[in-house]
């Protein structure tokens, strides 16, 4: 991924909302000397300069600007890309309700119009062959029938700028049949129809499927389900935040995965992750929003 | 005691008088391997009923040498069925396994009024995952059976999982309820059940275990994470049993546990009156013995 982001040849302004604390400032300062980005940190400049100082860190390296608190460095960080002087916002130590407030305010957000506002990640796992794409692991909670018709473009799009042409797209559940017991498995039956009818743009979608149909190609042989999916999926709709939510962390803990994931549904990329990523996981984060921007 | 991993069941299993299990329609290619080896290792006391024939077919293919172990022949796979479960009632087994019969038809026979194997508790789904990254086996409940368990189902479910870790030797088992997210959020179900169980806990309403969430994954497996949210709490970090709001969730969670972290997994259905082993065709080989390992245990 960031090998692509390199070869684009294009550096990349990001406003840091709140960007106090060691992990973003390292994530931050990897990717200024790899050539991603320019940096504007916002918060307290003198605490900046102090976990500067306390991890080697040459804070001349990014432009710092002074914030009272949470609420203010988002907004600030928010009316930077607003006036074109940076294109991509992230979210530091502050809360993301507090963070995701700016970025959808009617009269100065950054939202495009009437867009669903949700999540794509991208996770590297070494017991998969490929970039895995997820959603919605960070937004909404219960999406409905608009809501993951959204994110299904939101993560085909993605899927798009990193070369695949036509993604495999599998709408998760936790069988492969359509049943009562299972609302969402009627909204996949509607999505799929869509897809057939070239509603979507340039992909291969079915569902419902479980995860081994997904993801494992000897799983799909010995159940002796068709699937054009097979086992071979690029993305990942999952039917609730509470099931990608958990998906996604056992596999940064257990499975040694690595996420990068930006909200979607915005006129500019905007970074938000856990305050406990590592910082691996933010540099691959700021990363793709360069890729995206 | 705690599990380090799955093979510490064996130990368990080993200091105790050996198990009977009854293979309901016992003419099963998929579940004999693990059977058999079991056997042989000297851990668990096989009946097998149904088919003689076939199984006799199956063990010869797969040179299974099965001498010595007791064979009920009754070809009708209903009938095997039905007589397994009654022999269960008539304490002549203490494990049920699931042989070649759709778990439906045996959990109709396990659920009979008359003569099934019913104590009044919920029926749930119990696994143990050995993951490389976790210090210590870790349980998950309930990822199979129930699909969107109430407030009192999963107080239930608690209790069966609880239960069973006492068995195996835990005191105070530590129970995260997983979320989301670790706020209580009104418009998150799970993490109002969650709040609510974990409050019935320390009222006693809920007893021999510690509960506390919501808990999102990584508060709940990682101490570093739970820390980095300011997260204080007995079970962060630590947690032995992992509490899923729905089937969606087990479902994916198990599956990407075994498939993506190459965890080891062991599984049995609680709150009958004996551990049931129902294995599916796409569960390895090991992960079968060691769910009969488990019935064995967790049967007392």
């Amino acid at each position: 991924m960031v090998d692509r982001v390199l070869s684009l040849k294009k550096k990349h302004r990001i406003a840091v909302a709140w960007a106090q604390d060691a992990n973003t400032i390292n994530a931050i300062h990897r990717s200024v000397k790899d050539g991603l980005v320019d940096a504007v940190m916002i918060g307290q400049s003198d605490r900046i300069r102090e976990v500067c100082s306390n991890n080697g860190i040459d804070h001349g390296l990014f432009s710092t600007m002074d914030a009272e608190n949470e609420t203010n460095a988002s907004e600030k960080a928010v009316k930077l890309v607003n006036t074109g002087e940076a294109d991509i916002v992230m979210k530091g130590l502050v809360g993301t309700d507090k963070f995701l407030k700016a970025v959808m305010d009617k009269d100065h957000g950054i939202m495009l119009p009437d867009a669903v506002l949700s999540y794509v990640g991208a996770i590297e796992i070494p017991a998969y062959h490929k970039l895995l794409f997820i959603t919605d692991p960070a937004v909404i909670p219960y999406p409905d029938l608009r809501q993951k018709i959204a994110m299904a473009g939101y993560a085909i799009g993605m899927a798009h700028r990193f070369g695949i042409e036509k993604p495999r797209i599998a709408l998760i559940g936790a069988s492969e049949k359509i049943s009562p017991h299972f609302p969402y498995s009627a909204d996949y039956a509607e999505m799929r129809r869509m897809a057939e009818q070239g509603q979507f743009n340039s992909c291969i979608m079915d569902g419902p499927l479980d995860l081994f149909l997904s993801c494992d190609a000897k799983s799909a042989e010995i159940k002796g389900i068709m699937t054009p999916i097979a086992g071979d999926a690029d993305i990942l709709l999952f039917p609730s935040l509470e099931s990608c939510n958990p998906f996604y962390k056992a596999l940064m803990l257990f499975a040694h995965g690595e996420l990068g994931g930006l909200i979607m549904g915005t006129r500019k990329p905007v970074v938000l992750m856990s305050r406990s990523e590592s910082e691996k996981s933010k540099y691959y984060c700021i990363a793709l929003s360069c890729l995206m921007a | 005691m705690v599990l380090k991993s799955l093979a510490d069941l064996k130990t368990i299993v080993a200091g105790g008088p050996k198990k009977k299990v009854i293979v309901a329609a016992a003419q099963d290619q998929n579940s004999m391997g693990a059977v058999v080896r079991a056997w042989k290792d000297n851990v668990i006391e096989p009946i097998l009923v149904g088919d003689k024939e076939s199984i006799l077919n199956i063990c010869a293919a797969n040179n299974y040498d099965i001498t010595g172990v007791r064979i009920i022949h009754e070809p009708d796979t209903d009938m095997a069925v039905e007589m397994s479960v009654k022999m269960v009632n008539n304490k002549q087994g203490d494990v049920l396994m699931k042989g070649k019969v759709g778990t439906s038809s045996l959990l109709k026979c396990v659920l009979n009024r008359e003569w099934g194997l019913r104590t009044g508790n919920l029926l749930s789904h119990f696994a143990l995952f050995e993951v490389e990254t976790y210090p210590k086996v870790i349980a998950v409940t309930d990822v199979a059976m129930n699909i969107a368990p109430n407030l009192q189902d999963k107080i239930a479910i608690i209790n069966n999982s609880v239960g069973c870790l006492i068995k195996l030797g835990y005191q105070m088992p530590k129970v995260a309820v997983l979320g989301a997210v670790e706020m209580v959020n009104e418009n998150m179900k799970a993490t109002l059940d969650a709040a609510l169980l974990s409050k019935m806990n320390q009222r006693d309403q809920i007893k021999n275990c510690i509960i506390d969430g919501p808990l999102a994954f990584d508060n709940a497996v990682s101490l570093e994470s739970a820390k980095h949210k300011g997260i204080r709490s007995e079970v962060a970090g630590d947690t032995d049993l992992l509490l899923m709001p729905d089937i969606e969730v087990g479902n994916v969670l198990y599956k990407s546990l075994v498939f993506f972290a190459r965890a080891k997994v062991a599984a049995i259905i609680l709150g009958a009156k004996v551990p049931i082993v129902l294995t599916s065709r796409s569960d390895s080989e090991q992960a079968k013995y060691d769910s009969l390992l488990l019935s064995a245990a967790a049967s007392k």
